[in-house]
């Protein structure tokens, strides 16, 4: 929380979802001291407390009311914080620090395009967010032939998972109360890579445009929201102009 | 004929093998077929060649030489391949395994033969070439090998072929391993030697770079470093259930390979030719693996364990006959049936059908435990545990193992918790009494205890004293007190009693306590023992050790003391002793330091106590406090007498008062009377030391003191324990002592008169012993008619008549006038000359003088009688070793008239040395006033 701000080297401050200019080796851009989070030092506990309460409440496990927009935006936002930590987390972390070989400007399929809202754009979301958790779980697959069980880099990529997870739920909640089961849609599969290295700098690909996806849509909702937000005070002022003109005749 | 025939038949066949091996010494069999493969999986070349089948058939015994070339390297390799050739006519085989990828670059084999027997080598094959990757065209620069394992500790090379063209520019780690690199050529080779990789996560990556920057440019790979497995130890089989058998080993080492790359483990069973259909778990924490399956009928094993990774293989074997690995599963549902002293225990078990033993701990609630074995019973699954107490708390827990062929004990059931059930109490209340006489009979306050080993048996206890005469027992009185009582008082009158004391429970009573109070008409003297004389006891670091003189006619001793003497309840303490006993150290929490305590020994016989002894004494003696102060004092010149008033009692009762010690010393200075013992005080300053050993003694008289001096005096009470640790003193002054006074006047006043006497009668006493001597020019010698030289008178030849006149020729005289001066050169002066830094050496060196002599007029006066000079003048030339000869001579020269008559000769000094000293050695001798000394010439 807050890494954002701190950071002010390139690639990090927005880095995250701006492509680097210079393709050139650069391992150390981001250190931790300037805000990026370490893949030795963990968050605190208390931030973490916070985040689990705020989890339960944007996730609600075995509610018969579906999710509300409001909790999908919240979440929303807190995975994109969560995902830029860990692609810059996996980059570290596996030594990629190049920025030529994972922030490339071509975006994966399922996770390119604004995303709209209404049911249309829940559903796309819904989508992309299935193919993510598919692409987590073979990112996790490979990383386990690289780290002893328990390493860091699996716990994060668990978490990230679960988080993708609960979108998943809370978005298959929105839509079974429009009346939608959701389904996904089937993309061309692409030869998998048989090589680690390969695998790594897939990885750290999908990663990165999870990352900008994210921040997109959460800047995209955050948009919306204040829009929708002005409206509503529109209206209200309005509304009460009408209540006056009776009053005053 | 004959004889020609067998010459012709032992030269052939020598020809035949001259020829033979003169044909192999230059045979040569050259490669008649040649070709090389690639293995790139195990990354060797395979070379196969032949040649002449005649030299199969001859079973040659051949050499080869084979060489390997690389692209950009000279020969990289020779080697030499023997062989004995078979008749089978097989083509020979050799493989070269490359530390290079082959892929990296052609390399090219040549190979040449030469039969053993011969010296020729054949001609070389001509080269023959497999092709790298880098005579392909390709997308963009690759590495190899892509992904490899290699074992921590060794090393790798790797290279990038650039595209055709283009040059390898950078190729490089992203680790911080020590690497070798080669580039700016089409193929970029890197060396890792003695690889090791710290961290959790064990793999490199490899990268390398055209000179461009396009995404074509680049190649990555990777390689991990890990350890090849341990071998698997404590690799174990057995079975719970006689269904399942389940191994476990430990895997060892953590061999940083993981996931597809982690050790594979497969069990093998021999017998069976079979791989051991189960699945092997292992846990990350203990590195504790293992595997299960059914046996379904098969009871023996053999089972061969192969863990294996990408870096080696190691087996563990483990043969077993399933019925003699039982490890049974542990009871459960235990429950218990119970008396006051046997506990039945019951329990379950899953193992039916095997035969169990079993084991039964019990533990006690103090934490002793104790092991009961249960019998190899089938289905009977209790042990009846025995010899326990009664209404006391037990643990129980049950184990089994199989009664045949015993493997090892099941884990623990769960602990059972059981109390046995009340019985009566065990063993005996001690009773003691304290008896008070009043009025028309005594109160007696009864105490009790319960005696080493009583149990009281039961949940709630209360005590029953019973009392009653010992004559008449038709009307015993009977009080019930609760387990918190431990004494009460009942009147008695004046006849003798006996008192009797039960514990009881809900179940029963205990066996009765009796004791038997006399009538009153012997108690007093029974009571008071005041004829006994208090005897002195001591402590000890553990108690206070009391000892007594044993009669034959008790049974037991009672002693007993207050443990808190000085309070209002003293809280009455007794002890036990059986009738061989005659010494026992008390103990108890409430002994304290410093306090007195007073014992009392009994002797009982048949329940009736008589006083036998009284004992005081302390745990230990403390210093008793400040009692001791100087309450008079006689003083004389040399000795002085301390009058002290005794102790009280109250600060002395710290310990027994043993007696006195003086302290002495003079104020200014140290203490060192005689008769005393040196005393450091903590001022540091020493002390005398008297020592009174009589508690009694209230003076005593230090002597020999000095008189006129100030002196300081304490005296301190002293017990077991020491003394008080400062002291207060007592400043005396003795007196002046007027036999010094006496001395003093016999010593100065009478030397001083005599003294004075002698300054006021001066000139007597001179004239007495040294008279006058005259002066020479009222002498008669000097009453010639004046010619003077100057100042002095000159006696003319003419005007007076000498005794005796002798004329010596000059050398003598000179002589003569040089041991006159030297007769009068001072001791000191002489030593002088010895001693001082003018060294005179050479005479002629140094005679740079601060005095120089001159000439001078002197009259000597030589009186003989004082025999003293009143001037010298010395010569600083005169040696040494002159002047002492010529002291001896003195005597010998004194008054010589030739000697004198030098001066005369005035007008011939041989030189001014000479002339002065002639000036200066004028004496004259009254003639008249010789008688002094007592002498005539």
């Amino acid at each position: 929380m807050g890494t954002r701000d701190r950071c002010s080297c390139h690639g990090c401050s927005h880095l995250s979802l701006l492509p680097t200019p210079t393709p050139h080796v650069a391992m150390s851009h981001c250190s931790s001291a300037r805000g990026a989070p370490s893949p030795s030092s963990p968050s605190s506990s208390s931030p973490a407390v916070a985040k689990g309460l705020f989890l339960l409440w944007a996730v609600p496990a075995r509610s018969t009311q579906p999710p509300t927009l409001q909790q999908i935006h919240a979440l929303v936002r807190h995975m994109a914080e969560d995902a830029r930590e860990l692609f810059l987390f996996y980059e570290q972390d596996q030594r990629l620090a190049f920025s030529w070989l994972c922030r490339t400007n071509a975006s994966l399929e399922w996770l390119r395009g604004t995303v709209v809202m209404g049911t249309g754009g829940l559903r796309a979301l819904h989508g992309a967010m299935a193919h993510m958790d598919r692409a987590l779980q073979g990112i996790t697959q490979h990383q386990r032939d690289l780290n002893p069980p328990g390493a860091p880099i699996l716990r994060r990529l668990d978490s990230t998972r679960l988080k993708v997870r609960g979108l998943l739920s809370n978005l298959e909640g929105v839509l079974h109360a429009h009346g939608i089961v959701p389904t996904v849609p089937t993309l061309p599969r692409l030869p998998a890579a048989t090589r680690v290295f390969q695998q790594k700098v897939e990885g750290c690909r999908i990663l990165w445009s999870y990352a900008r996806f994210t921040e997109q849509l959460s800047a995209q909702l955050e948009e919306r929201g204040l829009r929708a937000r002005r409206e509503e005070q529109r209206q209200q002022r309005r509304g009460r102009r009408r209540s006056r003109r009776p009053a005053r005749s | 004929m004959m004889n020609h025939f067998m010459i012709l038949a032992v030269l052939l066949p020598l020809r035949t093998c001259h020829t033979a091996y003169s044909q192999q010494g230059s045979l040569i069999f050259p490669v008649t077929y040649f070709n090389i493969s690639k293995d790139l999986a195990l990354q060797r070349l395979l070379v196969e060649w032949d040649v002449d089948k005649s030299a199969h058939d001859a079973e040659l015994a051949m050499s080869f030489e084979i060489q390997v070339h690389r692209a950009d390297e000279a020969t990289v390799w020779t080697d030499f391949h023997n062989v004995t050739l078979d008749k089978s006519g097989k083509p020979l085989h050799w493989i070269w395994d490359s530390d290079l990828p082959l892929e990296c670059m052609s390399h090219s084999v040549r190979i040449r033969s030469k039969a053993e027997a011969s010296k020729i080598w054949s001609r070389w094959s001509p080269w023959e070439t497999v092709l790298g990757l880098d005579a392909s065209d390709s997308y963009g620069p690759k590495i190899f090998p892509e992904e490899k394992v290699i074992e921590e500790g060794f090393g790798i090379t790797l290279c990038c072929i650039g595209r055709k063209g283009q040059i390898i520019k950078e190729f490089f780690l992203d680790s911080d391993v020590h690497y070798f690199n080669k580039t700016n050529r089409q193929v970029g080779l890197l060396t890792v030697k003695n690889v090791t990789v710290r961290g959790a996560s064990r793999h490199v990556s490899v990268y390398c770079k055209e000179p461009c920057s396009e995404e074509p440019c680049y190649a990555h790979a990777l390689f991990f470093v890990g350890r090849p497995p341990d071998t698997p130890s404590n690799f174990s089989c057995q079975t719970r259930n006689m269904t399942t058998v389940t191994c476990t080993w430990s895997q060892g080492r953590d061999t940083y390979l993981y996931g597809r790359h982690s050790s594979k483990h497969t069990l093998f069973e021999e017998f069976s030719q079979n791989l051991v259909p189960c699945t092997v778990t292992c846990s990350e924490q203990s590195s504790q693996c293992s595997c299960s399956w059914d046996i379904g009928q098969q009871r023996i094993y053999n089972i061969t364990l192969t863990v294996v990774n990408a870096l080696g293989r190691k087996t563990a074997t483990e043969a077993f006959d399933v019925t003699h690995r039982i490890y049974p599963l542990p009871p459960f549902q235990l429950w218990e049936e119970c008396t006051d002293t046997e506990i039945k225990l019951h329990w379950n078990h899953q193992n039916k059908g095997i035969e169990l033993f079993c084991q039964t701990e019990v533990l006690q609630s103090n934490g002793k435990a104790e092991l009961y074995n249960g019998t190899a019973q089938l289905h009977h699954t209790s042990i009846t545990l025995g010899g326990l107490q009664p209404y006391t708390k037990y643990t129980a827990r049950v184990r089994c193992g199989a009664a045949k062929n015993f493997w090892r004990w099941s884990e623990w059931s769960k602990t059972q918790t059981i109390r046995t059930k009340e019985a009566a109490p065990s063993g005996k209340v001690d009773i003691w009494r304290e008896i008070t006489p009043v009025l028309r009979g005594r109160n007696v306050t009864l105490f009790w205890k319960q005696e080493p080993g009583f149990r009281a048996n039961g949940r709630s206890i209360s005590y029953e004293i019973t009392w009653e005469k010992v004559e008449d027992r038709s009307k015993p009185e009977c009080i019930s007190l609760s387990s918190a009582y431990n004494s009460t008082r009942i009147f008695i009158d004046n006849h003798p009693y006996r008192i009797t004391i039960m514990a009881k429970n809900n179940v029963n009573y205990s066996l009765p306590s009796i004791l038997i109070i006399p009538g009153a008409t012997g108690i007093e003297k029974m009571l008071n023992g005041s004829e006994l004389k208090e005897e002195k006891v001591n402590g000890t670091e553990d108690g206070i050790l009391i000892s007594w003189e044993p009669r034959l006619m008790y049974d037991s001793y009672v002693i007993d003391w207050c443990n808190f003497l000085m309070s209002q309840h003293c809280d009455l303490q007794w002890e036990r002793f059986g009738p061989n006993t005659s010494s026992a150290l008390i103990k108890s929490a409430a002994f304290v330091p410093g306090v007195r305590y007073n014992f009392r020994v009994y002797g009982s016989a048949a329940n009736r106590a008589s006083l036998l002894e009284k004992k005081t004494g302390y745990l230990k003696e403390q210093p008793p406090e400040f009692c001791t102060e100087v309450k008079n004092i006689e003083l004389s010149n040399h000795a002085v007498t301390l009058f002290w008033d005794p102790c009280p009692t109250n600060k002395t009762d710290r310990g027994f008062l043993r007696g006195y010690h003086i302290y002495v010393s003079p104020v200014q200075e140290d203490c060192n009377l005689k008769g005393s013992k040196k005393h450091v005080h903590s001022d540091g300053s020493v002390l005398c030391k008297y020592t009174i050993e009589n508690p009694e003694e209230r003076r005593y008289t230090v002597k020999h003191l000095t008189s006129n001096t100030k002196y300081k005096l304490a005296v301190v009470a002293y017990t077991g324990g020491g003394e008080f640790p400062e002291l207060n003193f007592t400043y005396i002054d003795t007196p002046f002592d007027s036999d010094v006074m006496y001395l003093l006047v016999l010593l100065v006043i009478v030397p001083s008169l005599i003294v004075a006497i002698c300054v006021w009668k001066m000139k007597w006493v001179k004239e007495c012993c040294c008279p006058v001597i005259p002066s020479p020019n009222k002498s008669k010698v000097l009453s010639f008619k004046e010619f003077k030289i100057g100042s002095e008178k000159v006696l003319k030849i003419s005007d007076c008549t000498p005794d005796t006149l002798a004329v010596d020729n000059k050398v003598e005289a000179q002589k003569l006038h040089l041991q006159s001066l030297m007769s009068s050169t001072p001791t000191e002066d002489k030593t002088d000359i010895h001693n001082s830094s003018w060294d005179y050496h050479n005479e002629n060196e140094k005679r740079n003088f601060t005095s120089t002599p001159t000439p001078q007029t002197h009259t000597w006066f030589e009186n003989l009688a004082y025999s003293s000079h009143l001037a010298v003048e010395s010569d600083p030339y005169q040696l040494p070793e002159t002047l002492e000869t010529s002291k001896a001579e003195v005597s010998a020269v004194l008054y010589q008239p030739q000697y004198y008559l030098s001066i005369l000769n005035d007008d011939a000094p041989s030189s001014p040395r000479e002339a002065a000293g002639r000036k200066t050695n004028l004496r004259y001798i009254s003639q008249t006033e010789m008688h002094c000394s007592g002498r005539r010439h």
